[in-house]
């Protein structure tokens, strides 16, 4: 299936959405343990967030109306998931490195995710492989 | 604020904060130049490093940045045909075709002193007008600032998305994401889920390098041609193109105040005032001008305007605390984490270090006119960097840079969901801007608003009852009319 735009604001209000429900639960379970989701404005932390979310409900309800009627003919780019797979690589390569860095070490993270990057691009240089991620690596850590 | 700025320029005129100043305006060409980075990225990559300097430097260096990258494009635009950041997107109309006609030294020459004419002008304006504006703000309390903040997140919101709906839903995130952390007032944890890693909240820095940087790098690799070596010929401008510049003197005065009042607009930014200061340019052109086919008056517009924002831009994010893009709102959040306040108190409290920042703004100019006519050739080098090698530092670079502020691995990964949340919003046409404005305003507009509501009782009608909130109530109402007649009846870009 090809991916438009408004699959795209779908997942976005979806998110949005449940970051408006964590909002509701936090305000019914945290808060009222502690005692912050009632009383005057110098007591009640649950009164701003609660009217931020309510606001933000709203907006998707009228963007999605506003859609309805707007959108009859959908002339957005479509995109394959074919497209999606570098970005996603990328996405995945930039994780691993965040999540093995504590137990890798800076040292032989950084290199192999530079050259990773690198060969995901559509670099096939082999010394440029080699060479660039050791010295930006090296670099940076001079830097910092 | 005389005397405070004689005084500024002995804090300024130190070997450090030169220094800083001139790597600024070179970290800021670099970044301006390489297509899909610019100033905004530049800064927060190197906010780390400057949150641990004392305020003058810091900000000198994180100023010379932006004025730097906002001039930076125009050499990819003039060499390139591609912008290396929309601010400079007008200059290709003329800046290229001159290029084409063998003149690429005196377009990249006139685009670089035109930016300082314009950066001067803009700092002038701002040693005026930010003083005045922080004295008539220093009567401002709670209500006006409550609706003051309201302002600046709807201006953002209306001009940075063309739906309205999806730019205050994008604020509306903003706000919601500092609320985490513990309350002011109660001292209750809000969202911190047990992890004391959240009792401060998300830091800004971890937000902002996840939704513009990591998400533009990501969809960098979805293009094509990483691999592709420009071929741009070696350019040498010289100082003759001040000589150019100063031609065009009337052009160059107007586009100046065109930038600096669309500057000190929230939301209203560089790209807008040099759209409208070409357009204004060209109205005014004599008749032997060829605007469009490579006339010196389009780049002497575009350049002027939209480095005179920066000035513009400053005004009411010193005098008010109220930033009007994601640039100026990371410079508040470093003043902030230098521990000072923008707004009528730094300037109460602290006029050395505004009077420095005024200095300093002026000196970033006159660095950009001079480092970036030397160094041009250098600028043109770096065009010939495969994306496929630059992708990867760039990255690098957000993770040190992040993990360099708290030594915390939490930040990164915060850092890595906000790419993410970058990525899927980017997709959806929803803007990014107004959730780091609205990250930045959270606080001032909650606390203003609880305390409204202490002072008052309550009660609503005090924002109605005092003048300043009552006109910005009129002001919001304003821009959501004009953003729905806009979308619903307006012209569609």
């Amino acid at each position: 299936m090809d991916l438009k735009q408004k699959h795209a604001e779908y997942l976005a209000y979806a998110f949005l959405l449940a970051v408006v429900g964590v909002v509701f639960q936090q305000i019914a379970t945290s808060f009222a343990e502690q005692g912050i989701a009632s009383g005057g404005p110098f007591d009640n932390a649950a009164a701003y967030p609660r009217a931020v979310a309510i606001l933000i409900v709203t907006l998707i309800a009228l963007q999605l109306a506003v859609s309805s009627v707007a959108r009859r003919r959908d002339n957005s780019e479509t995109l394959s998931p074919a497209h999606l797979a570098r970005p996603a690589a990328g996405l995945a390569i930039l994780f691993g490195y965040v999540w093995s860095l504590n137990w890798l070490g800076y040292h032989i993270a950084t290199p192999s995710m530079i050259a990773a990057l690198m060969i995901l691009g559509g670099s096939r240089r082999v010394a440029e492989i080699l060479i660039i991620p050791v010295t930006a690596s090296l670099l940076m850590a001079f830097a910092f | 604020m005389i005397d405070h700025l004689s005084q500024a320029v002995g804090l300024v005129l130190t070997p450090l904060s030169l220094l800083l100043t001139l790597a600024g305006v070179l970290v800021g060409l670099l970044v301006g130049v390489l297509p899909g980075l610019g100033p905004l990225m530049g800064i927060i990559l190197l906010l780390p490093f400057a949150v641990t300097l004392d305020p003058i430097p810091a900000m000198g260096f994180l100023l010379a940045i932006f004025v730097g990258g906002s001039c930076g494009g125009s050499i990819s635009a003039i060499l390139l045909r591609i912008p290396g950041t929309p601010l400079a997107a007008a200059t290709l109309f003329d800046g290229y075709p001159m290029a084409q006609k063998g003149r690429a030294a005196d377009a990249i020459g006139i685009a670089i002193a035109a930016s300082a004419i314009g950066g001067l002008f803009g700092g002038l304006v701002l040693i005026v007008a930010a003083p005045s504006l922080a004295a008539f703000a220093s009567d401002f309390s709670a209500p006006e600032f409550a609706m003051l903040a309201i302002t600046g997140l709807l201006a953002i919101a209306v001009i940075s998305s063309s739906s309205l709906l999806k730019g205050v839903m994008a604020g509306c995130f903003g706000l919601l994401l500092a609320t985490i952390g513990t309350d002011e007032f109660s001292t209750g944890y809000r969202f911190t889920f047990d992890n004391f890693n959240m009792l401060n909240g998300f830091h800004i820095v971890s937000i902002v390098v996840g939704l513009f940087a990591v998400s533009e790098m990501i969809i960098q690799l979805m293009g094509r041609g990483l691999t592709n070596k420009p071929n741009v010929p070696m350019v040498r401008p010289g100082f003759s193109s001040l000589f150019l510049t100063l031609r065009h003197r009337g052009n160059l005065l107007r586009s100046s105040a065109i930038g600096t009042f669309f500057g000190s607009l929230p939301g209203a930014g560089g790209v807008i005032s040099s759209f409208t200061s070409y357009a204004v340019a060209k109205g005014f052109a004599k008749p032997d001008e060829q605007y469009g086919e490579g006339a010196e008056g389009g780049v002497v517009a575009t350049e002027s305007a939209n480095n005179a924002t920066i000035g513009g831009a400053m005004v009411p994010s010193l005098a008010l605390g109220i930033p009007g893009d994601p640039t100026t709102a990371v410079l508040i959040s470093v003043l902030l984490i230098l521990g000072l306040f923008p707004g009528p108190t730094m300037f109460e409290h602290s006029p050395d270090i505004v009077a420095g920042v005024f200095v300093i703004y002026l000196l970033c100019n006159v660095a950009l006119l001079v480092i970036g006519i030397l160094t041009t050739p250098l600028f043109v080098w770096v065009l010939r960097v495969r994306k496929v090698n630059l992708i990867p530092i760039v990255l690098l670079m957000c993770v040190l840079g992040t993990f360099a502020l708290q030594s915390s691995v939490f930040d990164l990964f915060v850092m890595f969901g906000f790419g993410l949340i970058g990525l899927l919003f980017r997709a959806a046409n929803i803007p990014l801007s107004p959730i780091v404005i609205g990250v930045i305003l959270g606080p001032l507009l909650e606390n203003n608003m609880r305390r409204t509501l202490l002072i008052s009782d309550n009660g609503l009608w005090i924002f109605l009852d005092r003048p300043v909130a009552a006109a910005l109530i009129l002001i919001n109402i304003g821009l959501i009319g004009g953003a729905i007649w806009f979308n619903t009846r307006g012209p569609r870009t």
